[in-house]
């Protein structure tokens, strides 16, 4: 009986004022945490593959880059005007860096960078570019496809929201 | 403790009331919204549409925007001021090369930088499947304008941001 009761009170507790306090504290803390901390998300594409396929899940981490500057190799993810839809990137590059593509290779100030997390085959070839201030080099694991139809490019660090969990 | 129980109950109520009020009662905000709704349902498209579908769709386009608007998308060589008929054409040959399309909006921030012009900066989602069977998926930053003209917004101006520069 007194086992039945707990049950009842877990599922259907009374609304008293401490309850109503503390579900009301998880509801806000929950909101600000998912809403602005830890952003969850899905990924649709598969410009990062195979290091993350699409439609899995992950959190966005915004505290790494709000007290930390991306560095070269950190998966981004990158707003667009909001967070509702964000990109999924590695940065390659950073502010007064030099980026070119030759035959698939990246170079970076004319030096061949290693990538290991690029798998698929590429034949990529890009003129050397310098990032510009205050912006990352950014572009997915898959190269697979034409260097047209790859979103890539130079954004705005403000634009980096956070990194993915794992 | 029945006093507490009651300004709880009292601020739930007006909590509640406000809500409401913010859902219901229209404004500016809600009616630049209901455009982007017209347009997304105006470009979505299925397999089984018709042509009187098609011709009512593209008519219900360019209703939605101005008589002149100002068109920014230099990736897609598209770049100044087209009329109304131009729009309507463009987005119909534009439907026509797609069997099923989709268009989202998401993230709006909307200012009224005057009293009949509302900015809007949003991220909009295009999906899709050509006649050929290609998958497409375009997320881009928009800069749109709206102007109010006779009791309804009208897109005036559509920029693409860059986000990402290659």
């Amino acid at each position: 009986m007194a086992v039945n009761n707990k049950i009842r009170q877990f599922f259907f507790p009374s609304l008293t004022p401490k309850f109503l306090i503390r579900a009301s504290s998880v509801a806000l803390f929950a909101y600000l945490f998912f809403g602005y901390l830890c952003i969850p998300f899905t990924i649709q594409g598969i410009s990062m593959e195979p290091t993350y396929r699409n439609g899995g899940v992950n959190f966005c981490w915004r505290l790494h880059t709000l007290f930390s500057e991306p560095k070269r190799y950190d998966v981004v993810t990158v707003r667009f005007a909001g967070s509702k839809v964000m990109l999924l990137k590695r940065v390659v590059a950073r502010e007064g860096e030099q980026v070119e593509f030759r035959d698939g290779g990246l170079f970076i100030d004319g030096k061949k960078i290693e990538e290991p997390y690029v798998r698929y085959p590429c034949h990529w070839n890009l003129p050397p570019r310098r990032v510009e201030k205050d912006c990352v080099y950014v572009v997915g694991d898959n190269r697979s496809m034409p260097i047209e139809n790859h979103y890539f490019g130079q954004a705005s660090k403000s634009r980096v929201m956070g990194v993915p969990l794992w | 403790m029945v006093k507490i129980k009651y300004l709880l109950i009292g601020g739930l109520v007006v909590i509640i009331g406000m809500v409401v009020v913010f859902y219901f009662f229209p404004n500016e905000e809600k009616k630049v919204k209901k455009q982007f709704r017209l347009l997304s349902e105006g470009v979505l498209k299925s397999p089984e549409e018709n042509a009187f579908t098609m011709l009512q769709k593209m008519k219900n386009i360019g209703a939605l925007f101005d008589e002149h608007c100002e068109l920014k998308a230099p990736s897609q060589s598209l770049s100044g001021s087209y009329a109304r008929e131009e729009i309507s054409t463009y987005a119909g040959s534009a439907r026509a090369y797609f069997s099923k399309l989709d268009l989202k909006f998401y993230d709006f921030h909307i200012i009224f930088s005057e009293r009949a012009v509302a900015k809007v900066t949003l991220t909009a989602r295009l999906t899709g499947r050509s006649t050929a069977g290609e998958q497409a998926d375009e997320t881009r930053e928009l800069d749109c304008v709206l102007k109010k003209i006779e009791n309804k917004w009208l897109f005036s101006q559509i920029e693409v941001v860059e986000v990402l520069k290659k």
